[in-house]
């Protein structure tokens, strides 16, 4: 009998790192001011996915997930991937989320915008591209990446979907051809 | 961390959530005509885990409030519906409901920010007549969204302004019409040290 055999769903919670190799999807469920962070080394088809709630540590905290703070999750990310430093410049990035919700705040910590600056000045002290950025706005996203595929499914509040197909900007097409 | 916290303590914390949200479930039943059931409640870890309690779905629809609480117990406090449950309240306050998201404006913005300020009004009173401690309010922000992004966002913003990630849950319901509501209130870090000391315990 022939099965469907559906890809394994890694989702990565709040804090989290996962890793894909080759195959899977990677995704983050309802995403607030946190940022889903992706990099791809199209080499050797891995990608490593985290939850980034926070730009950076306070003073002396604790770190306890890898994928907490921007600043320990591009380092972490980098060594989950294995990809050698002298490469790093061939990786992608995606950015999704860093949203903020609460609207009309007297003081905000605008945290979402924040996490977004602080990876994209990481990302680029490293020249790591970012290939797909949906990030800002008011409203939470979810999302799913096909790491065989490189096709993104998003979904915000009230079922809306979008899909992209990113097999050319995270390189996927140089490989196969 | 709750675990650092003796039973009796945990106690002080539910009964501070009983008595503060015991007024402002009166308030909003004055404001409505509808008679809320509060149930008893409990103080938790702030974790993504809680979503389960407030939401079947992580991705399922809630809309809710956000206030800064300033003065002798700095937090942030928190009311969260989930859709159907705002549109229980949207109709009772305002004659109508939105059906989606797209028929949100801000009348139904400023009726939940309304209601939330009256309730939090009222818990906070209830909180200084019992303490002595001087509490004011800023005006509470509104979202409707996912119910995983509003509570991460939440949560995000409590870890960043080093508060305990702790929370005084409070839920109130009204079982003939599936209403639920919750209350959620994340006080700073050294503020609960603050509080028993003031309550002698």
């Amino acid at each position: 009998m022939l099965q469907v055999i559906k890809a394994e769903v890694l989702l990565a919670g709040m804090g989290e790192i996962k890793v894909a190799r080759g195959m899977g999807v990677l995704g983050c469920i309802g995403l607030g001011s946190c940022v889903g962070t992706l990099l791809y080394d199209p080499m050797t088809g891995i990608g490593a996915l985290a939850h980034v709630m926070l730009p950076e540590p306070h003073g002396e905290e604790a770190i306890d997930l890898p994928g907490k703070y921007a600043t320990t999750a591009v380092p972490n990310l980098l060594k989950e991937l294995g990809t050698p430093q002298y490469a790093w410049t061939r990786l992608k990035a995606i950015l999704i989320g860093g949203a903020e919700l609460f609207q009309n705040r007297q003081r905000t910590l605008q945290i979402g915008s924040r996490n977004v600056e602080q990876l994209h000045s990481l990302l680029d002290t490293l020249r790591i591209p970012i290939v797909f950025e949906d990030t800002g706005g008011r409203y939470g996203r979810s999302f799913e990446l096909d790491i065989a595929t490189g096709q993104l499914t998003m979904r915000m509040v009230g079922g809306v979907t979008s899909t992209y197909e990113l097999a050319r900007s995270l390189g996927m097409l140089a490989k196969a051809g | 961390m709750i675990a650092e916290l003796s039973a009796f303590r945990q106690d002080a914390l539910r009964e501070i959530g009983n008595i503060g949200l015991g007024g402002a479930v009166t308030a909003l039943s004055e404001m409505t005509g509808v008679n809320f059931r509060l149930e008893v409640p409990e103080v938790l870890e702030l974790t993504t885990a809680q979503l389960r309690l407030v939401c079947p779905s992580e991705e399922c629809l809630m809309a809710g409030t956000i206030a800064r609480v300033e003065g002798d117990w700095q937090g942030e406090a928190a009311f969260l519906f989930p859709w159907h449950s705002a549109q229980v309240l949207w109709q009772v306050l305002t004659g109508s409901s939105p059906s989606d998201l797209s028929e949100l404006n801000e009348l139904y913005e400023s009726a939940l920010r309304e209601v939330a300020n009256i309730m939090l009004g009222s818990f906070l009173t209830a909180l200084s007549q019992l303490t002595g401690f001087e509490l004011h309010m800023e005006p509470p922000a509104f979202a409707a969204d996912m119910s995983a992004a509003l509570m991460s966002s939440l949560m995000v913003e409590a870890m960043y302004g080093q508060r305990e990630l702790l929370t005084i849950e409070t839920r109130f319901c009204v079982p003939e019409r599936q209403f639920e509501g919750f209350f959620f209130y994340l006080p700073e870090t050294g503020s609960l040290q603050k509080l028993f000391e003031v309550l002698n315990i």
